[in-house]
């Protein structure tokens, strides 16, 4: 759910990164945190466990500047993967206004992706929302390790998690930064657009 | 590709799940290369020195697993993290700073950050609108996050000042002891030397729960038939009096309000409440279709829960 503070004329979003455990969700915010220096708002906070894996969240502040006459700010967060963190998943999904889906390219992790996409579906029902309706990109991550595992083709993870979906979708290598970009590029238009639309904040 | 290839390859992929902390997919390929030297790497040269060190690769691994799932407790964050999450969780917009220093330390319970929920509901405790259902938070915070022992000292502690009027002592005495009987426990709530007071109504003699149970966030119910049978469904509550708990159900879910008919028996209920899960079993107390508001059409279903 935005903030829209008409008197201030300002809007602020919140997209949250979601997939399965290790599947690149803080590194995307990482490189984000790195290659978007100008609109970086604050400190990117990571509160990990002692394996690297996100125990709450990640989060990343940042300011899109004057859109339409509105200061617009966005919170990125990410969630845990892990499967045993599905009540922190779920809160941190509370109040979610735009959605990056990151999937993991490697054949090893396919279920991991269909179970995670499903846990999201459920978790936006029980908000009172659908994966059908909100703001939502794919990003196919990790492929810059094809020819050193088994990884899936775009074809196979678009019939795997967007034959239904038919939403946006983006191969990418977030170590590399390839198709981060884009990715949150192209959530922050439609989540944008989307709160347009709820909004009208260009007509106040 | 060649026996030995094919096994380095294999190694090579297991060593790059093992990089990307999967460890049970590494652990799983390390086995798979174990397996084929086993059935056709004979001739492979120093056989059992492989086999040896790849078996020590699973053994690693497996007790890296184990001590991953070991650490599965929610550890204590840094004060910094802890006011992010206070800052960003506590989703209130009544505009009234209590109500939203309340949802503030309800999240840090959410979090498992007990220690600092409860000194944040403990300064609660001076507002006189907020001193009940901080006082109960404590209380929960104390028992899921210390003991039992623990809680009681600590309404011991209010019995002896005077921070609480004899309604809300009453009032948090009688969730304490609702607690307590939901869960079997035998404890006695005063000091062998407190007197209890004879005119105060005990509630636990009344019917029913009210007041006994946690404040549920959610429910998951599964329906003994119809087209639902057997699958799980998750419902958040949306207010709460006593044990009665009321639901929002979408009127797209047409089945699953065309199954909970009035006075329909749920058993086996899971609770969720902000720092437990306790099982238990509700009937549907009322049905109706929400006739205003942005909700319009929707259903608004009441369950009373009962003891299971």
């Amino acid at each position: 759910m935005p903030v829209f503070n008409i008197a201030k004329r300002e809007i602020e979003a919140k997209i949250v990164y979601y997939g399965p455990g290790r599947g690149g969700k803080t590194t995307n915010l990482e490189y984000a945190y790195k290659a978007f220096k100008k609109q970086v708002m604050g400190e990117m906070v990571a509160i990990n466990t002692e394996g690297d894996r996100t125990l709450f969240f990640d989060f990343l502040p940042i300011g899109l500047g004057k859109i339409q006459g509105c200061d617009v700010k966005v919170q990125l967060y990410t969630v845990p993967g892990q499967v045993q963190y599905k009540s922190t998943r779920k809160l941190v999904l509370q109040g979610v206004d735009g959605l990056v889906f990151v999937a993991d390219s490697m054949v090893v992790r396919r279920e991991k992706n269909m179970i995670a996409l499903k846990d999201l579906s459920d978790n936006l029902k029980e908000y009172g929302m659908s994966i059908f309706k909100i703001p939502l990109i794919l990003q196919y991550n990790k492929r810059d390790l094809e020819g050193k595992v088994p990884i899936m083709s775009i074809e196979e993870m678009e019939h795997d998690l967007n034959r239904q979906l038919k939403v946006p979708s983006f191969p990418g290598s977030a170590v590399t930064g390839e198709g981060v970009g884009k990715t949150l590029q192209e959530c922050l238009k439609l989540t944008l657009k989307s709160l347009q639309k709820e909004l009208n904040w260009a007509g106040k | 590709m060649t026996l030995q290839e094919k096994i380095k390859a294999l190694l090579q992929e297991a060593d790059l799940y093992k990089n990307q902390s999967l460890l049970n997919e590494a652990k799983d390929k390390f086995a798979e290369v174990l397996d084929l030297i086993k059935e056709k790497g004979s001739s492979i040269k120093n056989v059992d020195n492989v086999i040896n060190a790849i078996s020590k690769k699973v053994e690693a691994l497996e007790k890296e697993i184990e001590t991953m799932y070991k650490s599965a407790t929610t550890p204590i964050v840094s004060e910094k993290a802890q006011n992010l999450i206070k800052q960003l969780f506590s989703f209130s917009n009544s505009g009234n700073s209590n109500e939203a220093n309340l949802q503030a330390a309800i999240a840090l319970a959410k979090f498992g950050q007990h220690e600092r929920a409860i000194k944040e509901f403990k300064d609660l405790l001076k507002v006189d609108s907020m001193r009940l259902v901080a006082a109960k938070n404590v209380l929960r915070c104390l028992i899921s996050h210390t003991s039992i022992d623990e809680a009681i000292t600590q309404f011991r502690e209010w019995q002896s000042n005077d921070l609480f009027n004899p309604q809300e002592l009453e009032k948090v005495k009688v969730f304490l002891e609702g607690y307590f009987a939901k869960h079997g426990i035998e404890k006695d709530l005063f000091q062998s030397n407190a007197q209890q007071n004879e005119d105060q109504p005990s509630y636990l003699e009344d019917e029913g729960l009210d007041e006994e149970i946690l404040d549920i966030s959610s429910i998951a119910i599964t329906l003994d038939n119809g087209p639902n049978k057997g699958e799980p469904v998750e419902l958040d509550v949306s207010f709460q009096a006593g044990n009665i708990i009321s639901l929002i159900i979408s009127s797209q879910d047409k089945s699953l309000i065309d199954n909970l008919k009035v006075g329909v028996k749920l058993n086996n209920v899971h609770f969720y409440s902000p720092v437990a899960i306790f099982s238990g079993s509700g009937i549907v107390a009322e049905k109706s279709i929400i006739a205003t508001g942005p909700k319009k059409g929707d259903y608004s279903l009441d369950i009373k829960v009962v003891n299971s």
